[in-house]
């Protein structure tokens, strides 16, 4: 069964398309990436899977169950959460606050009072949680006192991959991992994605508009132009397709210099 | 001496319930970004409510469906001014709480007509203390207050519940993801603090008159009393709303024939005078 299925997905804001009619599947711990220019309807896409927006038309399934229209927390419980673009950390809370919220939408659900009886009833499992996390970024071990807005952008996008891992999701879904970070801080945090995904099966939907690190670190991607895909297949393909790679690989430039 | 320990208490009283006003300011914006003009409708109403039904039944039963029907009242604009859309922003939420506060005044001016609205005290007794007359109401809110304040503030840092509240005014779109519902967390939150406010006059009434349009002072205090810590700060609220009615209730006392008129001014400036001396105090450190 796949872990994922989008059929026939639609996404309107009023009269304006933002995504038309998309069809895609993820494996149990694939490495897909969805590529593309700005506002052809990427983030759109995983805001949808994720529940932040309601389709107009379409399904979406998890292992064979229905999400089309379940809250964010709905889908949260099913496995997928999302690392925002633009990292949209808790800036006035610290790290570790952020990292046991991500535990919220997952063990507390919505009402804040049995929220936190089931909390202190499941304490020990939620530290060990956080634990593991710690255990996989131990940066944020050292941040954990420090207000999340005082750390550094790559420390940020740290803090929003470990929230989301507090849920235990069987797939990440990354908006934009490269947005305004350092190229060296992007290297390391695909590297940490390459290795949750491979030691312990994580899924990964990554949203990136760069789309070499896309291919880098996916085995397959989907090509998407004002709102449909308009490619789609391996990574050593899409590498290969002439169109792909002067519209996304910047090859004319290389050619250039050389 | 005694005068003046008199005006104090009363002072340290009224103080008190416009620091439970400052303090749901505080409590909305930390969970909102809200600013909520219509904090001042919520202890109005209470107060109304209370004068409305005291005559019938016992003064405890009646205190307690004023503030419990004033924090259903809380909830309901609270949704109302988080919207049903994502996108509503925070000064969109302020303006809607601020029409909806003029409705408010409105339909409490239909309701109970234009004239201050009181009742003499529930309690049978006060103490007097060397001349100085406490009434039980004054220990209840300043007790309230108190308690309240510490609650919150251990609440908010302390409980996950508390952390979920903060999270959705730091990023409503990343509490979303995580599951929180952030219109019931607005819900929430906005009940909570219209029931203080509300509590706050139920209590005061007697030694406070309200009237339909009382919502504007009692805002303006409140607001006063929340700006002086930021909008963020709940121990810095209550500081600042017992400043406010300790130097309302002294001016009133004291300050000569015309002059007492403008208690409200006169106290509004020395809290201005305040806020600038905090913040100059914190840029140094």
């Amino acid at each position: 069964m796949k872990l994922l299925e989008v059929d026939d997905l639609t996404v309107q804001y009023g009269p304006a398309v933002a995504v038309d009619n998309v069809s895609l599947e993820l494996e149990e711990g694939e490495r897909v990436a969805l590529i593309g220019p700005n506002g052809a309807g990427k983030s759109s896409l995983i805001n949808a899977i994720c529940g932040m927006v309601k389709p107009a038309r379409g399904r979406i399934r998890v292992r064979g169950r229905e999400l089309t229209g379940a809250s964010p927390g709905a889908i949260v419980r099913m496995g997928i959460t999302q690392v925002p673009e633009g990292r949209q950390v808790f800036p006035t809370l610290p790290v570790e606050a952020n990292l046991l919220l991500g535990a919220y939408g997952r063990d507390f659900r919505n009402e804040l009072i049995s929220a936190t009886i089931r909390y202190l009833r499941r304490k020990g499992e939620i530290a060990d949680r956080l634990e593991r996390v710690y255990t996989l970024l131990p940066k944020l071990h050292e941040l954990r006192e420090r207000p999340a807005g005082q750390t550094s952008g790559g420390e940020q996008q740290m803090v929003a991959i470990g929230r989301a891992l507090m849920a235990e999701p069987r797939l990440l879904a990354v908006d934009e991992l490269s947005l305004g970070l350092a190229p060296m801080v992007v290297h390391g945090l695909s590297e940490f994605l390459r290795r949750l995904n491979e030691e312990e099966g994580v899924a990964l939907l990554l949203v990136e508009q760069n789309a070499s690190l896309a291919f880098a670190l996916c085995s397959r991607a989907y090509v998407l132009e004002t709102g449909r895909v308009v490619l789609s297949g391996t990574s050593e393909e899409l590498e290969n397709n002439e169109n792909v790679r002067n519209a996304y690989l910047g090859s004319g430039l290389e050619a250039a210099d050389a | 001496m005694t005068k003046f320990l008199q005006l104090a208490v009363v002072g340290i009283s009224t103080g008190s319930a416009f620091a439970l006003v400052g303090i749901g300011m505080v409590l909305i914006f930390r969970t909102t970004n809200i600013v909520n003009f219509a904090q001042g409708a919520f202890a109005v109403i209470g107060g109304l409510v209370m004068v409305g039904l005291v005559d019938d039944m016992h003064g405890i039963v009646a205190g307690t469906l004023a503030v419990l029907l004033v924090a259903l009242i809380g909830a309901l604009i609270g949704v109302i001014a988080v919207g049903f859309r994502t996108r509503t922003t925070p000064l969109a939420s302020l303006i809607i709480t601020l029409g909806l506060a003029l409705l408010a005044s409105s339909l409490n001016l239909l309701a109970f007509g234009d004239r201050p609205h009181t009742y003499p005290t529930i309690f049978e007794r006060a103490w007097n203390i060397g001349g100085v007359l406490v009434q039980p109401q004054f220990v209840i809110v300043v007790g309230v207050t108190v308690l309240a304040a510490l609650l919150l503030t251990l609440g908010l840092q302390r409980t996950i519940a508390g952390q979920a509240l903060v999270a959705c005014a730091d990023s409503r779109r990343a509490a979303e993801l995580v599951g929180i519902n952030v219109r019931a967390v607005a819900a929430i939150a906005f009940a909570v603090s219209a029931a203080l406010s509300a509590l706050g006059w139920v209590l005061l009434t007697p030694i406070d008159p309200v009237n339909y349009d009382s919502d504007v002072r009692i805002a303006i205090n409140g607001f006063a009393a929340a700006a002086f810590g930021g909008l963020v700060s709940i121990r810095l609220a209550l500081v600042g709303g017992l400043a406010l009615g300790l130097a309302e209730q002294l001016i009133v006392g004291y300050a000569p024939g015309q002059a007492r008129q403008y208690e409200l001014a006169a106290a509004l400036v020395i809290l201005l005078v305040l806020i600038g001396w905090r913040s100059r105090h914190e840029a140094v450190e």
